[in-house]
């Protein structure tokens, strides 16, 4: 029986992944004979054979394991702060763009644009919050100084702060604040 | 046709897979251990130790380098945390007993990750896989040097082959995924992943017959 030249690849490379399956299963279980077809190119068979036992699985140095291990549970911890302080989306301030679900299509060659870096926004919403309200307290606390030392000149208070400064050794000093006019 | 298991569910579809819910239940090896990090995300560790060495030999095999690994290592398995709420569970029948569609889901991150650490260092090009062959062994006596330099012709045959079929074999061979996996993991149907897979081989099986012609006749 012929294939037109489509079909022909096609079947190839059923007959391949069909191999490829038999091929793995048989390393699990450290066996040597692995079923095949007489139609399978033996250039294929060879290939298969040689990837299958020289390109191993690579584990990272167990420091390395523990470390992410430890920030793993640091962010848990953090999700489930937020979660518990009322927060309906932990994971919020990560970039959407890195959810795979959010792109189901991904381009075969072409990666949708991930930026990583926003990991470092889990932290910082919590810590933004915290230097906002900081900022916003000095600011403040500014704004409360500034009025203090110079008070709205309204008429009344300019005649006082004018009587004020008139007396010897000035008002302030002797208790008389043209603030406490206002 | 691009494989609808990872892709975009509709509502009346997530009815129906709910309907059928006992059919799917057994199908995601991985459902129990998803569902107990989206309780308490504490519980992500076993999935976590689960695929480590997985995903950090992808990267590894992409990258070329370990530090840059670790790096991507990390940086997917934090999102994979931080985005778990997101991740949907799309097991059908049709992808066998041993699938994990939260596996496929890691993957598709771990390929961002590692397209942006690839993006990011465009400017300094490294040879994927060259690492390979000054990774030192410290049983490296006389016997085992054939063996190795077998080792470092097939890892240099894969670091030549295009991105797309690199990956597609690093999935098959290192991470040991099925083809509907790598489907979901590439966003390709199940037979273009075949039809890479295949010819990626027949490149592989050039390449290595052709440095072994050259190595039996190397005085012409």
């Amino acid at each position: 029986m012929t294939f037109p030249l489509r079909d022909r690849a096609d079947a190839d490379a059923i007959l391949t992944d069909l191999y490829l399956d038999a091929l793995l299963a048989a390393h699990d279980r450290r066996a040597t004979d692995v079923p095949t077809s007489a139609d399978l190119d033996p250039a294929i068979r060879f290939a298969a054979g040689r990837l299958s036992s020289d390109l191993a699985r690579v584990h990272p140095s167990f420091r390395f394991e523990e470390r992410l291990a430890a920030r793993l549970a640091e962010l848990a911890a953090h999700m489930r702060l937020a979660a518990a302080a009322g927060g309906s989306d932990a994971r919020a301030p990560l970039d959407p763009s890195l959810d795979p679900h959010l792109d189901p299509a991904f381009g075969p060659d072409e990666d949708p644009a991930a930026d990583p870096e926003s990991l470092h926004n889990v932290r910082p919403l919590l810590l933004g919050g915290a230097l906002t309200s900081a900022a916003l307290s000095l600011a403040g606390a500014a704004y409360v100084a500034w009025r203090r030392s110079r008070p709205p000149l309204t008429p009344m208070a300019r005649a006082v702060r004018a009587v004020a400064q008139s007396r010897p050794g000035g008002g302030a000093r002797q208790g008389v604040r043209p603030r406490s006019l206002n | 046709m691009p494989r609808p298991v990872f892709g975009r569910v509709s509502a009346q579809k997530e009815a129906r897979s709910a309907r059928v819910g006992a059919t799917v239940a057994h199908l995601d090896r991985d459902r129990a251990l998803v569902e107990a990090a989206r309780d308490d995300p504490a519980a992500f560790e076993p999935l976590y130790r689960r695929y480590l060495a997985q995903v950090y030999s992808y990267a590894y095999y992409e990258l070329g380098d370990h530090h840059d690994a670790e790096d991507a290592t990390e940086r997917t398995f934090l999102l994979a945390l931080a985005h778990l709420g997101r991740f949907e569970e799309r097991a059908r029948p049709a992808d066998g007993e041993g699938a994990s569609t939260f596996r496929v889901w890691l993957f598709r991150i771990a390929r961002n990750v590692v397209a942006n650490h690839r993006r990011a260092r465009r400017r300094h090009p490294t040879a994927p896989l060259d690492a390979a062959a000054v990774v030192p062994d410290p049983l490296d006596v006389e016997g085992r040097a054939a063996a190795r330099e077998d080792v470092a012709a097939a890892w240099a045959a894969v670091g030549r082959l295009p991105a797309d079929r690199r990956r597609a074999i690093v999935l098959r061979f290192v991470d040991e995924m099925s083809t509907a996996e790598i489907a979901g993991v590439l966003g390709r149907s199940e037979n273009a992943v075949r039809v890479l897979i295949h010819r990626a081989l027949r490149s592989v099986a050039r390449d290595l017959g052709r440095g072994r012609a050259a190595k039996d006749s190397p005085a012409r």
